[in-house]
């Protein structure tokens, strides 16, 4: 038990990495759309959702309605539909049903790429989940928090490499996941199907919901290519 | 915008942010999955994480940017030697954001 309390802690240093420069981001960008830092520090509390947060300061901003940023968010966390049911087969059975819907709050793409990398190989358990998502929760709590307290005194993160800490994650997790043949195919044809209507829908691409589609077409063709052998 | 609005649209926020993350394993787990809806959700990550990197790699800036001038893509290249040589993600990671300072500083865009 507490072994995978300290392996979930482990596997979400690297996301931690990642997500403080991302919240201090978020923090700054609070602070200047005009909430006060107990408001953006509890966003970060209560959300969790680095894009939808992103988008809903832009709407503020731009004086948009309360409806809008909803619509908005609903729109930007929709793929997590998909995500949470993909790890329902290794959840179920492992831990009650309660547990595992509790934990599940702090599914994200990074905790969700580590975790369906751990479930490869090892059963699920809730205290390695709470390890993981926990910690993850507390580096974008904590790198919001530092964002609205420093505000604008915060140098550039960019010349530290930081903004690479995430698409090297994705690079990294992908290259692990990948263990059929079939995997391949799915992950390139969800790279390109994800581009070209990020390309052909601009608005897509900054809610995210090019991510649903690329991967409800690219887990067909695996399922498709899979059945041929 | 007051105070109040403000809070109304964290929770708000908060309610449809969370709630697809946490239903579908709250209403699904009491079901066996047929064996190929398991397959196709097998495949749920690798897409994901594909999308996710190409996304992340290509337009890092939300437009898609397949040029030389994306350094992005030049941080890309050691990360996957790194990822394929090392199968360790912590040493991948540091050698991603190494690459990306060294590109930041040297390049300076």
């Amino acid at each position: 038990m507490q072994k995978e309390l300290k392996q979930g802690i482990k596997d979400a240093l690297p996301i931690v990495l990642g997500y403080l420069p991302l919240g201090m981001a978020f923090g700054v960008l609070a602070k200047e759309a005009g909430l006060s830092v107990m408001q953006a520090t509890m966003m970060s509390v209560l959300c969790f959702t680095g894009a939808g947060q992103y988008i809903t300061i832009g709407i503020m901003q731009a004086g948009g309605a309360i409806i809008t940023i909803i619509i908005a968010n609903a729109l930007v966390n929709l793929r997590y539909l998909l995500f949470s049911t993909s790890t329902v087969p290794y959840l179920k059975d492992r831990m009650p049903v309660f547990t595992a819907s509790l934990l599940s709050y702090g599914l994200t793409d990074e905790t969700y790429a580590v975790a369906m990398n751990h479930y490869q190989d090892h059963p699920a358990t809730a205290a390695y989940m709470a390890g993981l998502n926990l910690t993850s929760h507390l580096g974008w709590i904590g790198g919001s928090l530092l964002g609205a307290v420093l505000g604008s005194f915060i140098t550039n993160t960019d010349q530290f490499g930081l903004g690479f800490a995430l698409p090297a994650m994705y690079t990294c997790l992908l290259i692990f996941m990948i263990k059929r043949k079939a995997d391949i195919w799915v992950a390139v044809s969800a790279a390109v199907i994800c581009l070209v209507i990020g390309y052909l829908v601009p608005a897509a691409m900054s809610n995210l919901s090019n991510i649903i589609f690329a991967t409800i077409i690219a887990a067909t063709l695996g399922v498709m290519i899979n059945g041929q052998h | 915008m007051d105070n109040t609005s403000i809070w109304l649209i964290i929770i708000g926020v908060s309610i449809i942010s969370l709630t697809p993350r946490i239903l579908p394993v709250a209403l699904l787990s009491r079901f066996e999955f047929p064996a190929i809806i398991k397959e196709w959700l097998s495949f749920v990550a690798p897409a994901v994480l594909g999308g996710l990197t190409a996304v992340s790699v290509l337009a890092p800036d939300g437009v898609i940017d397949i040029s030389v001038n994306n350094i992005y893509i030049w941080a890309f290249l050691p990360t996957v030697i790194a990822a394929v040589k090392t199968k360790n993600l912590f040493f991948t990671l540091m050698v991603g954001i190494a690459a990306m300072a060294c590109l930041y500083n040297i390049v300076g865009i």
